[in-house]
């Protein structure tokens, strides 16, 4: 049997989670600017659709490599 | 007591500003090791660990408010701080909130024995025409984290598959994506839909997307908009008549 939540306690871990994500979507908008959000850490495409900067390159399978540059607006590659 | 957890004496060796290594190091330090598994397996964005991992603490008599405060939340404070320094970007940021959602599927069970019930449902989507997700994503992670059922469409969603959404879930309201330009009125013509299905009284509509403005929302009808994804959060509260994280009843 499950102990019962601690609704105060339940109460300030929201608040804290809303300030990790108020964070989070600051950081979301600033970085938004100038990299590609679909863009990974390992410069790979997770888009489900199509993007002049993907190089298709690759094994089946993989995530296309992102050839993309930060310094020109991202959102010109996007077909649509 | 000391981390003995590699991975997340690793994962603190990224959380460089003094005082909030001091404060997260200390919360790392004050909890039990099943927890550090838990939010190392988060940081990572291994969804079915989290899965395993929170079923299993609980399962041990660990208490909710300790899997999401020591493990879950925990966990996520150090994506946060990855993200902010650009060690991760945002699809990292979305599967470790995949992740985070496995172990709340856990919990949530709890808390609504507990009487804390969500503070509301959210239909979300992606406008007719559009294939573009990760703003919509994104306010998803966070409506999901205030506390709200949310049921995604997905992208390339139909006026009526909005409508079918809303009366299945009995959503209070909906919340529309688009990114483009050319997209940008579908989100009118699924707000006539409702309104041609005499819909249109029972739910909240607000929508976003980058091109998407203030005005524009006000032109095509919708109940309101959000710039980015926490102003979505607040707008699903205010729309949902919630002024605070916890509905009253819960507080109490």
């Amino acid at each position: 049997m499950p102990q019962p939540v601690d609704k105060e306690r339940y109460r300030a871990s929201l608040d804290r989670l809303y300030d990790i994500f108020a964070d989070i979507s600051d950081t979301v908008t600033q970085v938004s600017k100038t990299r590609c959000p679909y863009v990974n850490v390992e410069t790979r495409c997770t888009a489900n659709f199509g993007c002049r900067n993907q190089d298709r390159s690759v094994p089946a399978g993989e995530l296309y490599v992102c050839t993309g540059s930060d310094d020109l607006d991202y959102r010109s590659a996007w077909k649509v | 007591m000391p981390i003995e957890h590699e991975g997340i004496l690793k994962e603190l060796e990224y959380v460089t500003r003094p005082f909030e290594a001091k404060h997260i190091r200390s919360l790392y330090e004050d909890s039990d090791p099943k927890m550090h598994d838990i939010a190392y397996a988060l940081i990572v964005g291994d969804n079915h660990e989290v899965d395993r991992l929170t079923r299993q603490a609980l399962e041990d008599g660990f208490s909710a408010n300790t899997v999401m405060d020591d493990g879950l939340i925990a966990g996520m404070a150090i994506v946060g701080v990855k993200f902010r320094d650009n060690i991760i970007f945002v699809p990292e940021v979305l599967i470790s909130a995949r992740a985070m959602k496995a172990g709340m599927a856990h919990i949530e069970p709890i808390l609504s024995e507990s009487g804390i019930e969500p503070i509301g449902t959210v239909i979300m989507g992606t406008v007719k025409g559009d294939l573009h997700d990760i703003g919509k994503n994104l306010c998803i992670m966070m409506l999901r984290g205030a506390g709200f059922v949310v049921h995604d469409l997905g992208v390339d969603t139909k006026p009526e598959e909005f409508i079918d959404a809303v009366l299945e879930h009995e959503a209070g309201v909906l919340g529309m994506s688009a990114l483009l330009t050319t997209t940008m009125p579908n989100m009118g013509r699924t707000i006539e839909a409702f309104e041609d299905e005499g819909l249109r009284e029972d739910v909240k509509i607000m929508v976003g997307g980058a091109p998407v403005t203030q005005e524009f929302a006000e032109d095509m009808g919708a109940d309101g908009y959000g710039e980015n994804a926490i102003a979505c959060v607040d707008m699903a509260k205010v729309l949902s008549g919630v002024d605070g994280v916890v509905p009253a009843d819960v507080a109490d």
